[in-house]
């Protein structure tokens, strides 16, 4: 690709970006969000047509006017939010769009044991050993992946392009992926790997890309590559050692959420930890390891089905989000698109929603107090918003993420849940929400942070929780964490050894 | 599968216990009249599948029923207010009107993207409307017409009554193409994929638009064949034959299987859904209870009429109540199993987590 402008009504996404990528070849694309990333994507996957700029490849210029037409080129483009149908199963998945090679007929019938055995080849190739009958809708999100990419390889794909395909899978099905790229990779296929892990690119990648702000900011090899070379790229500057802020100040005081015996939903036994005054308190855990439903329950969505909690010394037991609303327990969601914010209203409605009841006078709206909280939070969090009526779907993932924390804030949290604060943030906004977690930390709020970021499990907790299959494995302390230590417990290799 | 069975379990009860309370019930007469209407039914059930799969609705069959069979009384009917033509060119005004009213209703919503409940409300009061003008707010009778003998006639011919009514033989060619049209093509592959996953379809390069307004063709012109049908039962066309028919066809997809989300749904479950719904209808007129009262005098007990739309509604919510429960209660076990033996053990902390 060559000198690629892509302008959106408003904005130029994309000004004049070149990329080049050899067969054989893992390429990493790097950049925070808005740095043009998704856009250089869907050029090369054929859904959107670049304003300006060429596209070649093997020397011969191309049009990429399509799905379809990218396709027969040789480029697969596997997204972020797999591009599966849970209805179908995985065969269908596979050679959808191309059930009869050659001849796109609608109303022929379709060649089901045939496809099912070419199927069956394909999923060996990327390691999957199921039915190539079997739903979609029952697979784990890292089989979802393989056959995502045995998708690609059906239509013999030269180049494979993927969309933090990380970011829902567990360490052990990521490392499975890696091994799969490897796999492509001396079988003479370019991958083209986008994502935010820095550790995974720099074992991953031969080369790195890094865009910024629509623009190309330049290439490393894997040798010149390190941690804190991309990250200045990425964000232009360099980043402060002090990345996460300093814990000096913070010391946490007694005991404010008990939690003894709770039985979640789904669990196999009862779990016990405390949170003090003041403290971020980390959990730490594989997907899936029920860090997000013990949240849940917390937080009331999934009641207990035993144990008790007590909140300040008094006994504290939701059984809807609204009791634990009323003593000051608050989530910030993982997924804050569909649990965290009302995407089409406004930063005011949604900082107002879950206190909507108390902004009343004389039985309405009462529209100014809105504005005066609304602003006071977006001043609080230095959230970049063009005003309070600007509709959240057009923020950027960070400042969507400080809107959640926003409307909480405004409701004096006394424990604060946040739950994958960070995903899909990019760094420098990261490195915001660290700072307004550790003030809030500061002022007596009690955090709980799930968090699939090892550094940030790291950098941020001032003890962990370590959870591995819906059960707490340790808690550590702060002093001479490393990840080895966590590592261990989450994959559940050790059992815990210290508590703080 | 699990649908279909249910309800073929339901229908099958139901059947019974309708012929135990009166043997009529399969009597010749009346078991080949409810065989017509299920037909007439599931001809148009099956034409808004299509479009349910797809992840889409239809509002306006009713009124293209209406409308077919209101073309064809006034281009061939000889009574007053008929223009004398021949039957076979109402017949082909009547079925080229309901497709391009699927096609315009299919290209207002895949190229303008406009929601499929809009554009057929819209185009249902329309329709409904076109048909009001054309019968002059009066009726139209088709007497006379040879196209009486399609509702009365049919093959192998038994004490006077066909076994097989032609529109039996219809629903059972609809039956048939839309079988292998939607379950062994790669057009119904794409129409489960775009009701499972429009990005997905869309991004697979499947010509979605395409494939989206050809359900609504099919569920148009399937409604204008259920509507010579019925212009053929009926005989007497005003504008309020067929309204709100296109309630039932959903009632009827839904009861088997379908879902209103997309991506579920069988032909064969459709057909068991309207079977359900004309059974329904029919059973509240045969259902009877004899019995003696305390003076000894034999009497019949029937169910009153006007309950019809209690019973066909209270139908409808029962069979997705049980299917709802059904599935909360397997996905409990799911994650009970899942869970292993809760409660007993308790788990080991080391060291204690409480500092």
């Amino acid at each position: 690709m060559r000198g690629i402008t892509k302008r959106f009504p408003g904005v130029v996404a994309l000004q004049n970006v070149s990329l080049s990528l050899a067969g054989g070849e893992v390429l990493a694309l790097m950049g925070e969000n808005g740095a043009g990333k998704s856009t250089l994507m869907k050029i090369l996957g054929g859904a959107y047509l670049p304003d300006e700029g060429t596209i070649s490849i093997d020397g011969a210029r191309v049009l990429l006017s399509g799905v379809r037409e990218a396709k027969r080129l040789g480029i697969a483009l596997i997204h972020q939010e797999l591009m599966l149908a849970p209805n179908l199963d995985i065969a269908a998945n596979i050679f959808l769009g191309s059930e009869r090679p050659g001849e796109p007929s609608l109303m022929m019938p379709l060649p089901r044991l045939q496809m099912n055995a070419r199927a069956a080849t394909l999923m060996r190739r990327v390691g999957l050993t199921l039915s190539p009958t079997t739903p979609v809708s029952t697979l784990t999100a890292g089989q979802l992946q393989m056959v995502e990419i045995a998708k690609a390889l059906s239509h013999n794909a030269r180049f494979i392009i993927m969309d933090e395909p990380t970011s829902s899978l567990t360490s052990g099905e990521s490392e499975q992926l890696f091994q799969i790229i490897r796999q492509l990779r001396s079988s003479g296929i370019g991958v083209i790997y986008i994502s935010h892990r820095l550790g995974e690119v720099l074992d991953l990648a031969d080369r790195i890309t890094v865009l910024r702000d629509g623009r190309y900011v330049g290439d490393l090899s894997r040798a010149e590559a390190s941690h804190e070379k991309i990250v200045a790229m990425m964000v232009g500057r360099e980043l402060s050692k002090q990345y996460f802020p300093a814990k000096d100040e913070r010391v946490p005081g007694e005991s404010v959420l008990e939690v003894d015996d709770l039985l979640v939903p789904g669990a196999p036994a009862g779990i016990r930890f405390n949170a003090r005054r003041g403290e971020i308190l980390g959990f730490a855990g594989l997907v899936g390891a029920g860090r997000t439903e013990l949240m849940e329950t917390i937080f009331g969505v999934k009641p207990a089905l035993a144990g008790t909690m007590t909140l300040d010394g008094k006994p504290f037991l939701p059984r809807s989000t609204r009791d634990a609303i009323a003593r000051g327990v608050f989530l910030a969601p993982e997924d804050r698109k569909r649990h965290g914010l009302v995407l089409p209203m406004s930063v005011a409605q949604n900082t107002s929603l879950p206190n909507i009841g108390n902004y009343n006078r004389w039985g309405l709206l009462d529209r100014a107090m809105e504005r005066r909280v609304a602003e006071a939070e977006v001043a609080r969090l230095k959230t970049k918003t063009p005003s309070i009526h600007q509709k959240v779907v057009n923020l950027s993932g960070g400042n969507q993420q400080k809107v959640v924390l926003g409307k909480w804030l405004a409701m004096n949290p006394r424990v604060l849940i946040l739950d994958e604060p960070t995903r899909g943030i990019d760094v420098g906004a990261k490195a915001e929400i660290y700072r307004h977690m550790s003030a809030l930390a500061c002022e007596g709020i009690t955090i709980l942070m799930v968090s699939s970021d090892m550094e940030e499990v790291i950098g941020m907790s001032d003890r962990v929780v370590v959870m591995h299959e819906r059960r707490i494995k340790g808690v550590l302390a702060h002093e001479g964490l490393t990840q080895e230590r966590i590592a261990t417990l989450m994959t559940g290799t050790a059992e815990g050894s210290v508590a703080a | 599968m699990r649908r279909e069975l249910g309800m073929s379990v339901a229908l099958g009860l139901m059947c019974v216990a309708l012929w135990a309370s009166n043997p009529d019930f399969l009597g010749q007469s009346n078991a080949l009249n409810t065989a017509r209407q299920i037909s007439m039914l599931g001809i148009y059930a099956i034409g808004i599948g299509f479009v349910i799969i797809a992840g889409g609705i239809d509002l306006s069959i009713g009124s293209v029923i209406g409308l077919t069979g209101v073309l064809i009384a006034k281009i061939s009917s000889t009574q007053p207010g008929g223009m004398g033509s021949p039957l076979w060119m109402g017949i082909c005004v009547g079925l080229s009107v309901s497709i391009l009213i699927g096609l315009a209703q299919g290209l207002l919503i895949t190229r303008l993207k406009l929601q499929p409940f809009i554009v057929t409300l819209g185009g249902m009061l329309l329709i409904r409307g076109v048909s009001q003008t054309v019968v002059q707010g009066g009726t139209l009778s088709l007497a006379g017409s040879p196209l009486l003998g399609l509702a009365n006639g049919g093959f192998l011919s038994a004490n006077g009554d066909p076994l097989l009514p032609y529109p039996l033989v219809i629903f059972l060619v609809v039956i048939g193409l839309a079988t292998y049209f939607l379950h062994f093509t790669v057009f119904g592959r794409y129409v489960y994929a775009i009701g499972g996953n429009r990005d997905a379809a869309e991004y697979s390069g499947i010509n979605v638009r395409k494939v989206e307004t050809a359900t609504y063709v099919i569920s148009a012109g399937l409604a204008g064949v259920a509507g010579v049908c019925y212009a053929a039962y009926i005989g007497q066309m005003s504008q309020q034959v067929g309204i709100a028919y296109e309630l039932y066809a959903i009632a009827a997809a839904v009861l088997g299987g379908c879902s209103l989300r997309g991506g579920e749904g069988t032909v064969l479950g459709i057909i068991i859904g309207s079977a359900i719904m004309r059974v329904i209808d029919n059973g509240i007129n045969m259902f009877q209870f004899r019995y003696h009262d305390h003076e000894g005098i034999a009497r019949i007990w029937r169910l009153d009429s006007n309950w019809t739309f209690v019973i066909i509604g209270s139908v409808i919510l029962v069979a997705v109540v049980l299917d709802q429960v059904v599935h909360i209660v397997q996905a409990a076990r799911r994650t009970n199993r899942a869970g292993g033996a809760p409660r007993t053990e308790v788990t080991e902390v080391p060291g204690s987590a409480n500092s």
